[in-house]
């Protein structure tokens, strides 16, 4: 199913959705574009290259309330905070991201114990996929193409969407996104020529160029393990890194979380919140012992992480090429250079 | 409480307290379940862990001291934190008394692999505090209906001092008992030690456990494992026939937050018990 609107019109369809549920969109912001919890339909604007942060948080927020509880009272007087998840549609995702959604269900619900933060969101979200412009160049920092992702692949999401012109198309990827898009009001048939736009646009996305080095998972997991242990390579490409951990922050597949208990005057939460590997107080054990007090160890941390632990534990690197960590590193260390680097070892 | 849900700690009772050593710093605290079905839940091997939790300090992954054969309680022995990091959650409980509530969170992790050490000889060689799911283990294989699916059982035990020697009225009972041999030995003994004095790497050398149909169970500080591990190679035990336990800083304890991965495991699920064959084809990383 095709179905298409006016670009125009996005607050229509914005509104109806918010009918429906919760509404996660992008929005303008000072800095640059955010997907928020939209609370006025005119806020969404799909006039955006990439988020500043990924869309994760839609499944895993930055803090989740796990218990409340009271000093001085049982641990039979604690509660715990309810998983009431809405139906929520997160619109506008770029493919490399809709991506990432895949490879952290793998973690979170796929294999071992089931998170059920993460899998009650996900079932209870459509996602609205988001092809990239392919008439403006990707961004320097970005390398999908590298990892297999297309600019315009609908896989993943629920309903893909693509501009052309001043039209919008929507395509029903799944059943669950026809469902929806045959209840969706205002939206007119595509033409056959939209459908013909459509697959071309998704056949040249997948030639689409990126910055591109040539990864193959299982080659670059053993290269990695094979690179462990040269500290030389590792301190030489940690060397400006100032472990602020904001690559692993605004990155779609970093999952890493502490549990902390928060009180203040007798009321307090568990919770969980984002933590990162990149932190030194992240392996500090009670006995005082650390095995990565160095930041060239925990670089490597991050970076084999990425490319080979998770290769050989999941069978797929846990990076989609979004390039944001390479966009927010205050230092400029790109990922993608050292993957490169590390190749030519 | 919440039962699918991983990260809600089921509420426990401590039942008993025993003070082990003499510097009063580890203790054995000796748990109940308060809701029945949390009690059938938690069927567990030694070698698993738990996390104790304690709203308003946290939660502290700790191996599980007693054996499944136990039942109606769970033990926990527990070093006061805090030389160097704060212990909070390790602090608070040795600040309890009994008939206090907490939290508790598990089984977790895998455990020693008891399938594989059916129908063989066991060396368990335990050094100072990391004796816990050792004795777990010895006492899983001692009870009455286990015993024959072992063969022969020794038990090599060091502290630094016998006043640091943890479950002293079950090593005495074990010495007594002829289905087990039991060599306890101290770094240094004092006035009233009649018994061995060595450190356990040359107290191993001495016993030399033959390798034959034999599987090594080694915990220890890093230290001990470092000059013990040469002894039993020389004895002539291979890689996959020596266990371990690996210690890591955790959290969630289910292989989700990402905190004691190491290489392409994560302690906490896919550990705590490796083979030394598989910790060799980690990267040193912990």
């Amino acid at each position: 199913m095709l179905k298409k609107t006016a670009v125009q019109k996005i607050s229509d369809l914005a509104a109806q959705l918010m009918q429906k549920g919760t509404l996660i969109a992008p929005v303008r912001e000072d800095a640059g574009f955010n997907f928020r919890e939209i609370s006025d339909a005119g806020q969404v604007d799909l006039n955006f290259y990439n988020t500043l942060m990924s869309p994760k948080s839609a499944f895993f927020p930055h803090m989740e309330d796990f218990v409340r509880y009271q000093t001085g009272k049982s641990v039979l007087d604690a509660v715990p905070v309810e998983i009431s998840i809405k139906p929520a549609f997160l619109f506008g995702v770029r493919p490399c991201d809709v991506k990432s959604f895949e490879i952290m269900d793998i973690h979170f619900s796929g294999t071992g114990a089931v998170d059920p933060y993460w899998q009650k969101r996900r079932e209870a979200t459509t996602i609205f996929g988001y092809a990239f412009d392919l008439n403006t160049p990707a961004d320097g920092a970005d390398f999908y193409a590298t990892l297999g992702i297309g600019a315009a692949d609908p896989e993943g999401s629920d309903v893909f969407m693509m501009k052309k012109g001043d039209e919008l198309l929507l395509k029903a990827v799944t059943k669950k996104g026809e469902k929806l898009l045959a209840e969706m009001s205002g939206l007119t048939d595509a033409s056959p020529e939209d459908q013909k736009y459509f697959d071309e646009t998704v056949a040249t996305g997948r030639s689409f160029k990126t910055r591109l080095t040539c990864v193959e998972a299982k080659s670059i997991a053993k290269k990695f393990e094979d690179l462990f242990h040269k500290t030389p390579f590792w301190e030489r490409i940690s060397d400006a890194c100032l472990s602020c951990g904001i690559c692993t922050f605004v990155c779609p597949t970093c999952y890493c979380f502490d549990i902390c208990d928060e009180t203040l005057f007798g009321q307090g939460t568990r919770r969980r919140v984002w933590d990162a590997c990149m932190f030194t107080d992240f392996t500090l054990e009670a006995s005082g012992h650390n095995p990565r007090t160095k930041v060239y160890q925990r670089l490597r941390q991050k970076v084999c992480h990425k490319y080979s632990y998770h290769v050989r534990k999941y069978g797929v690197i846990s990076c989609v090429g979004c390039g944001r960590c390479t966009r927010a590193c205050p230092v400029n260390i790109d990922i993608f250079s050292i993957v490169d680097q590390a190749m030519k070892e | 409480m919440s039962s699918d849900n991983p990260y809600i700690p089921m509420p426990v009772e401590i039942i008993k307290i025993i003070d082990e050593v003499d510097t009063h710093d580890i203790k054995t605290f000796r748990f109940t379940f308060l809701n029945k079905a949390d009690e059938k839940k938690f069927k567990y091997l030694p070698g698993q862990f738990a996390e104790l939790s304690i709203y308003g300090k946290g939660e502290s992954p700790i191996g599980i001291a007693s054996s499944p054969t136990e039942q109606g309680y769970v033990e926990f022995t527990v070093q006061r934190a805090g030389a160097i990091v704060p212990g909070l959650v390790t602090a608070a409980l040795h600040d309890m008394d009994e008939g206090a509530k907490i939290g508790l969170r598990g089984p977790l992790g895998n455990s020693w692999p008891i399938e594989f050490l059916e129908k063989k000889n066991i060396v368990v060689v335990g050094g100072g505090f990391a004796f816990t799911t050792l004795r777990s283990l010895i006492n899983y294989m001692l009870y009455k209906d286990n015993r024959s699916r072992f063969g022969d059982i020794t038990v090599i035990y060091g502290a630094r001092t016998p006043g640091l020697l943890l479950y002293k009225d079950e090593l005495a009972a074990w010495e007594k008992r002829d289905d087990i041999k039991t060599i306890i030995t101290v770094d240094k003994g004092d006035e009233n030690w009649k018994g061995r004095e060595g450190f356990v790497p040359a107290v191993c050398k001495d016993a030399a456990p033959s390798p034959k149909n034999t599987v090594a169970v080694i915990c220890g500080p890093p230290v001990m494992i470092k000059f013990t591990l040469p002894v039993f190679f020389e004895l002539g035990f291979s890689r996959e026939n020596i266990l371990t336990s690996l210690e890591m800083r955790m959290k969630c304890g289910i292989g989700k937050c990402g905190r004691c991965n190491v290489g392409y495991k994560y302690v906490c699920s896919d550990g705590p018990v490796f083979s030394l064959a598989e910790l060799e084809e980690l990267p040193r990383d912990f």
